[in-house]
């Protein structure tokens, strides 16, 4: 394709935020020669969108800071095409992490300096003030978290991240087609507001953006906290918090060797919802809801075959959505190019087949239904110092599941696809009118039959304001340990029905925020 | 963990029925990469229960001929067209620990097939339009009565 070679060649003279680091601001832990003691005022645990954003607010706040991240940093200029080598660098486990349950759910996460905002369709969107009014009837947050406590916050990220619209030259054919289908039906859609700065619609955003265009905190937040003096130590996974008398002094973490790290002020966690009640457990604590309420976001993606080129290839990965069916059906309905690799998985059938259908690849449009599931699990120690995430979608999660299927189907049909690829077990592998659209209407609601896939992470560490049933207080501090706090989508008290990055990094801003003031006030007390 | 000699023709058998290339759309099949190679690293790569799946599922593709079709044969001694019978039903089959195990080679095999270069050219590119579905409707002329 035209674009990429376009990419290649910009490679060449484009600076990358990425490229020129402070010197000595980034520690390569696989490549260590020796143990490494040192002292910060603050260690941040993690570099996703929770991590990047809490170092940036202490270290500009004047302290110094440590970030710790498990994975390593893959430059922008290190970003390739082919899936595999994204799973195998950058992905958690290689891609193969999975939800256990009545089903077998691949969950994906970032593993790697940035996080999940490496591969993300770098999607905003605040959190939905109803959620804000269920997390204070329910869990007595209160005016901590609220929407007025949160908007400034999310205020200064949209502007730093520079969140609007797709624009008009990147939005693609997938992303058109949806949108003009909404509009005839009446169906309140909208372009996605992203974090980019001048997006060339390359649809790579799930390898990395291969022009640093889009904002994940591999760009952004983590290289612009090194430039107010953090420090990063990629590739060091941190083994447990030091808690001494109560308080939390330091982390243990290791690379090639071991890196000890103090803390003369706290530790912030920002591990992701899965590794952080983990560590917490690794560290002593003992709180009983530590693992507990976890919840996601599950997705299902349908294929639309159109007599015209879609071309996946060029546009937004995800540029369009629909919310309105969020409070209703607990659905959000939205686009996603695939990459051919992830597509040859989908498309139903093998052989000969299955070839036919890799044909018609360039005809192709993929729109999902993701769910705001009410199903809880549990994160727990896994075999191996691996995490075991279980969870089991209850029957109505899968009927919202096969409802928003339902109506992408019939979107896709209305917009002039030949054939739909539901890919549901035991209905036809290629649908081609819509009224067998009601096929789908009268599947089963078993996650069994649904390939689903699930991104959006939420709780095992939540946040209220009682210890029985809750691990850290809507201070974000531990509820077992001073000088702890916890800042990633784990203290979450339940999902949100949208994409969560925004959320997760106008909480954290807003904890660090409030971290340094009370800092800034310690040392003001002790002068 | 590796493969043995064995398992890797079983596996080059099995993903070569999943993904046996197209003339027509002039897509090189799977066969003719480095399969070998590519699930070494990938057992390398991947967490142990990973690889444990993998392995589970090379064997179960390898040895479902005998209950699949009845036939005593590995996937490797069959024919290309018995092949994707035998792997198309384990895709299709009624228990899910099956096609689960069976969608795991089909996973690793889109990896490596459609990662390359050829393949992703062809399927980037667009396809021809559909013939019209609609066939001409032949016209008959009813000739005026004269009076």
């Amino acid at each position: 394709m035209s674009h990429d070679h376009d990419h290649h060649h910009d490679h060449d003279h484009t600076h990358f935020p990425d490229d020129d680091l402070p010197e000595g601001s980034v520690v390569d832990g696989a490549a260590l020669t020796k143990d490494i003691e040192e002292a910060f005022d603050f260690i941040v645990v993690g570099s996703g969108a929770a991590g990047a954003v809490a170092a940036h607010t202490l270290a500009k706040a004047g302290h110094s800071v440590a970030i710790v991240e498990e994975g390593p940093w893959v430059k922008t200029r290190e970003f390739g095409e082919r899936v595999y080598e994204a799973f195998r660098r950058m992905y958690r486990d290689s891609g193969t992490q999975v939800l256990e349950g009545h089903s077998y759910i691949p969950l994906i996460q970032g593993r790697c300096v940035g996080g999940s905002t490496v591969m993300n369709s770098a999607i905003a969107h605040r959190t939905p003030e109803d959620v804000l009014a269920e997390w204070d009837e329910n869990f007595g947050l209160g005016a901590h978290v609220s929407a007025k406590a949160l908007e400034p916050h999310f205020d200064a990220l949209e502007q730093e991240l520079n969140v609007h619209a797709v624009n008009d030259d990147v939005l693609g054919e997938n992303n058109r087609l949806f949108l003009d289908e909404a509009r005839k039906e009446s169906l309140p859609a909208r372009k996605m507001h992203r974090y980019e700065r001048n997006c060339r619609g390359s649809g790579r955003c799930v390898t990395g953006c291969p022009s640093a265009a889009k904002q994940g905190m591999n760009v952004s937040y983590v290289p612009w906290a090194l430039a107010l003096g953090a420090r990063i130590f990629a590739s060091c996974r941190v083994e447990r918090v030091i808690i001494e008398g109560g308080r939390a002094t330091g982390v243990l973490a290791r690379g090639s060797h071991d890196v000890r790290l103090r803390a003369r002020r706290g530790v912030i966690v920002a591990a992701s919802t899965i590794q952080t009640p983990n560590i917490l457990a690794r560290s002593g604590l003992r709180s009983r809801a530590i693992g507990e309420h976890f919840q996601c976001h599950p997705g299902f993606g349908v294929g639309g075959v159109f007599d015209n080129p879609v071309t996946m290839g060029f546009g937004a990965t995800q540029g369009a959505e629909c919310i309105a069916l969020r409070r209703t059906e607990k659905i959000k309905l939205e686009t996603i190019s695939m990459a051919p690799e992830l597509a040859a998985v989908r498309i139903p059938g093998i052989g000969h087949e299955l070839m036919q259908r890799m044909g018609s690849f360039a005809n192709l449009a993929v729109w999902a239904v993701v769910v705001r599931a009410e199903a809880e699990g549990t994160v727990r120690p896994g075999w191996g110092g691996r995490d075991r995430v279980k969870l089991s979608l209850t029957p109505r999660d899968m009927e919202h599941t096969r409802k928003g299927t339902a109506i992408l189907a019939r979107m896709m049909f209305e917009a002039g696809a030949r054939e739909v690829w539901p890919g549901i077990y035991g209905l036809p592998g290629v649908l081609t009118s819509v009224d067998q659209v009601k096929l789908i209407e009268q599947a089963p609601a078993d996650s069994r039959l649904f390939s689903m896939i699930t991104t959006h992470l939420f709780g095992a560490a939540r946040m209220g304001v009682d210890p029985r049933t809750s691990v850290v207080g809507p201070d974000f501090q531990a509820h077992e340990a001073r000088g702890l706090w916890v800042v990633d989508s784990s203290v979450f008290p339940t999902n949100l029905g949208v994409n969560p990055q925004h959320s997760i990094m106008g909480m954290s801003r807003l904890a660090a925020t409030r971290i340094a003031q009370a800092a800034s006030r310690g040392s003001s007390a002790a002068a | 963990m590796t493969l043995s000699n064995l398992e890797t023709r079983w596996a080059e058998a099995a993903l070569g029925a999943i993904f046996p290339g197209s003339k027509d759309a002039g897509m090189a099949g799977i066969r003719g990469m480095d399969v070998r190679g590519f699930l070494s690293e990938v057992l390398g790569a991947v967490p142990f229960q990973a690889a444990l799946g993998l392995r589970i599922a090379i064997w179960l593709v390898a040895l479902a001929p005998l209950f699949i079709i009845g036939r005593f044969k590995t996937i490797s001694g069959l024919t290309q067209p018995d092949r994707e019978r035998v792997v198309a039903a384990l895709v299709g089959h009624r228990s899910y620990a099956l096609r689960s195990l069976t969608l795991i080679l089909k996973t690793m095999g889109a990896l490596l097939w459609a990662g390359d270069d050829a393949v992703r050219a062809h399927m980037l590119a667009p396809a021809p339009a559909p013939a019209p579905k609609n066939e001409l409707i032949p016209l008959r002329v009813k000739r005026a009565a004269v009076a």
